[in-house]
C-alpha cells in the first residue's frame, strides 16, 4: 500500500515552514551547480572518472547533512564515447576547409569508429558510386536508406541543424552502430559538401573516433529519517550524471543535472532539521539517466523488492523557470501532486502540467507516487549549458517548492485546500 | 489553507499532471536501435516526450527530438 500524507498528523502552523524556506541559499545552490559543473568532474558521463568523483564529492555533501550514505552499483552497456577530438576537413580545387567540431561536425551516435582520417572524392548518396567516396545523404533521406547506398563507401554525410548557440547538441541514447562511419554535419555546412558534390572535384577527409563502451553506474542513496509507522515517507531524488565531456570540448552539465541536484541537497539539507515529526526522508543521486534513466530503474526495482513505497519527488532542470515549473506526475499520486499545489501557491511557484521525461518516470512505472518538477535549462547538452546560465532565482523557487512539498506532506494536508484532493 | 495563494500552484486542474501526453509507456524498455539522431531545429518536433513509440526506439523517457524542443524552449523536460 502506498503511503499517503497523513492526514491525522498534528497540524502544524506555517509559520514554522515560513520559517524553514527562510533557510533557503541562493549561494550555497549555486555553489554547489558550480562544483557539480567543474572541470575535475568532466561532465559526470556515467562510468567516467569525473563522474566517479563527482559521486565521491556528493557522497560527503550527504554525509554532512546527516545522511547515512549507501552506493548502489549496476552494469550499463554499449556507452557511446567520443574518445578523440574528431578532425574533419573538405575541399575543392579552389578551396579548402576545417570544419569544428562539436558545430560543424559531430560523429552520428550510428557510426562505425573510424580511428584516423580517411580522404576520399565527395559523391552524393543514391546518384555517384559509392566506391571509396564521402557520400552526401541529400536532405530527407533517412539513415536506413543512406545505409543501402553506402556499400564500400568512406563514410555517410548527414545534415543536422545546430541549437540556438550553435552546438550540434550530445546525446548518449540513440542509434547503435552501423557498418560505416557516419558524421553529422550542420545544416549550413551539409547544403555547401552537397552543392560541390553535385558540382564534382570535390572532396572529403574525416576521422570518426567514436566507440562503445560498457561501464558500472552508481547510485548514491542517503537515509536521513525513517518514518514513524502511519507517516509518509518522502524520497527526493535528482540525477547527477551528464553527458560528459568530449575531447576538446568541455559540457559542464549545470542546469542538466547539477541543478536539480543543488535542489535536492538544500532542501535535504533544510528539511533533515526541519522536517516535522514522523515524517521519513530520503535522497537518492541517480546515475545513468543520460543513457535511459537506469539508474533509477535499478533504484524503483530495489524498492519494489523490499515492499517500500516512498512518496517520490524527482528535479530534473532547475536552471531557467519561463513562466511556470513543468509538473508530471505518475502512480497513485493524487494526493502528493494536491500538496504539491498547495505549495506552489505557498511558495508563489507557478505550475503547469507537463512531460517531465526523466526518472520520476522509473519509479511511477513501478507502482510508486511519483512527481517529475522541471523547471528548464539552457545550453541543453552542450557546451553552452554552464554555472553562469544558472539562474540562483529559479534554483532557489524550485527549492522552496520541494521543501514545502515536503513539509506540508509530512503535516496535515487536509487542512490545505486542494482542487483535486486524494483520489486514491 | 495556507497564505501567499493565487501566485502560484497550478493555474489550470493539477490532475492533468497525471496525464501528461505522450508519457505512458516511455520508460522500462529494452533498448532498440533508432535510425535518427534529433536535430535541435527540427520544426517537425512534437511535445517533449513526443510518442511513446519513439521514446522506446530511443531507449529513453522520451522521444529525442521531441525532448530537444522542449528544454530549448525552457518547459521543463529532460533526461
Amino acid at each position: 500500500m502506498t503511503t499517503r500524507p497523513n492526514p491525522a498528523a498534528r497540524p502544524a502552523p506555517t509559520a514554522d515552514l515560513d520559517a524553514t524556506l527562510g533557510r533557503v541559499s541562493r549561494d550555497r545552490l549555486t555553489a554547489t551547480v558550480t562544483a557539480l559543473a567543474s572541470d575535475a568532474f568532466t561532465g559526470r558521463r556515467v562510468g567516467t572518472p569525473g563522474n566517479i568523483a563527482a559521486r565521491g564529492w556528493l557522497g560527503t555533501e550527504l554525509t554532512d547533512i546527516g545522511a547515512a550514505v549507501t552506493g548502489d552499483s549496476l552494469p550499463v552497456r554499449a556507452v557511446p564515447v567520443i574518445y578523440a577530438a574528431p578532425t574533419a576537413r573538405w575541399g575543392t580545387g579552389t578551396m579548402t576547409a576545417d570544419l569544428s567540431f562539436g558545430s560543424d561536425v559531430a560523429p552520428h551516435l550510428a557510426s562505425a569508429d573510424l580511428p584516423s582520417p580517411r580522404r576520399g572524392p565527395l559523391g552524393i548518396a543514391g546518384t555517384d558510386d559509392p566506391d571509396g567516396r564521402w557520400l552526401v545523404a541529400p536532405a530527407g533521406m533517412s539513415l536506413f536508406d543512406a545505409y543501402a547506398q553506402a556499400e564500400r563507401a568512406a563514410g555517410l554525410l548527414l545534415a543536422r541543424h545546430v541549437d540556438g548557440d550553435g552546438w550540434q547538441f550530445t546525446m548518449l541514447s540513440g542509434p547503435n552502430p552501423g557498418p560505416v562511419p557516419v558524421l553529422a554535419l550542420s545544416a549550413a555546412i551539409h547544403q555547401a559538401v552537397h552543392e560541390a558534390a553535385r558540382d564534382g572535384d570535390a572532396w572529403f577527409a574525416a576521422d570518426a573516433p567514436i566507440r562503445r563502451v560498457d561501464v558500472t553506474a552508481t547510485n548514491l542513496y542517503g537515509r536521513l529519517r525513517q518514518p514513524s509507522p502511519g507517516h509518509p515517507d518522502l524520497l527526493l531524488t535528482a540525477h547527477f550524471d551528464g553527458v560528459g565531456d568530449h575531447p576538446g570540448l568541455r559540457q559542464p552539465g549545470a542546469a542538466d543535472n547539477g541543478s536539480g541536484v543543488a535542489v535536492v541537497l538544500e532542501a535535504a539539507r533544510i528539511l533533515s532539521t526541519a522536517l516535522p515529526e514522523g515524517a521519513g526522508l530520503s535522497v537518492a543521486l541517480l546515475d545513468g539517466e543520460e543513457v535511459g534513466a537506469l539508474g533509477s530503474a535499478h533504484h524503483a526495482a530495489r524498492l519494489a523488492e523490499t515492499g517500500a513505497t516512498p512518496l517520490v519527488v524527482n528535479v530534473d532542470g532547475a536552471g531557467h523557470l519561463h513562466q511556470a515549473a513543468a509538473v508530471e506526475a505518475g502512480g497513485p499520486a493524487y494526493g502528493l501532486l494536491a500538496v504539491l499545489d498547495q505549495a506552489g501557491r505557498h511558495t508563489g511557484v507557478p505550475l503547469v502540467a507537463g512531460p517531465v521525461a526523466s526518472d520520476n518516470r522509473r519509479y511511477a512505472g513501478a507502482g510508486l507516487a511519483a512527481l517529475g518538477i522541471g523547471a528548464g535549462m539552457a545550453g541543453y547538452h552542450s557546451p553552452a549549458d554552464t554555472p553562469e546560465r544558472v539562474e540562483p532565482t529559479t534554483l532557489a523557487a524550485i527549492t522552496r517548492l520541494v521543501v514545502a512539498t515536503v513539509w506540508l506532506a509530512s503535516t496535515a494536508p487536509t487542512t490545505l485546500q486542494s482542487s483535486i484532493g486524494d483520489g486514491r | 489553507m495556507t497564505g501567499n495563494e493565487r501566485t502560484g500552484g497550478f493555474a489550470g486542474d493539477p490532475a492533468a499532471a497525471l496525464n501528461v501526453a505522450g508519457s505512458a509507456g516511455c520508460c522500462g524498455n529494452p533498448a532498440q536501435a533508432t535510425m535518427a539522431l534529433p536535430d535541435p531545429a527540427d520544426p517537425a518536433s512534437g511535445t517533449c516526450c513526443g510518442t511513446p513509440a519513439a521514446a522506446v526506439a530511443a531507449n529513453s523517457c522520451c522521444a529525442p527530438a521531441a525532448k530537444a524542443e522542449a528544454v530549448a524552449s525552457a518547459t521543463g523536460c529532460c533526461g
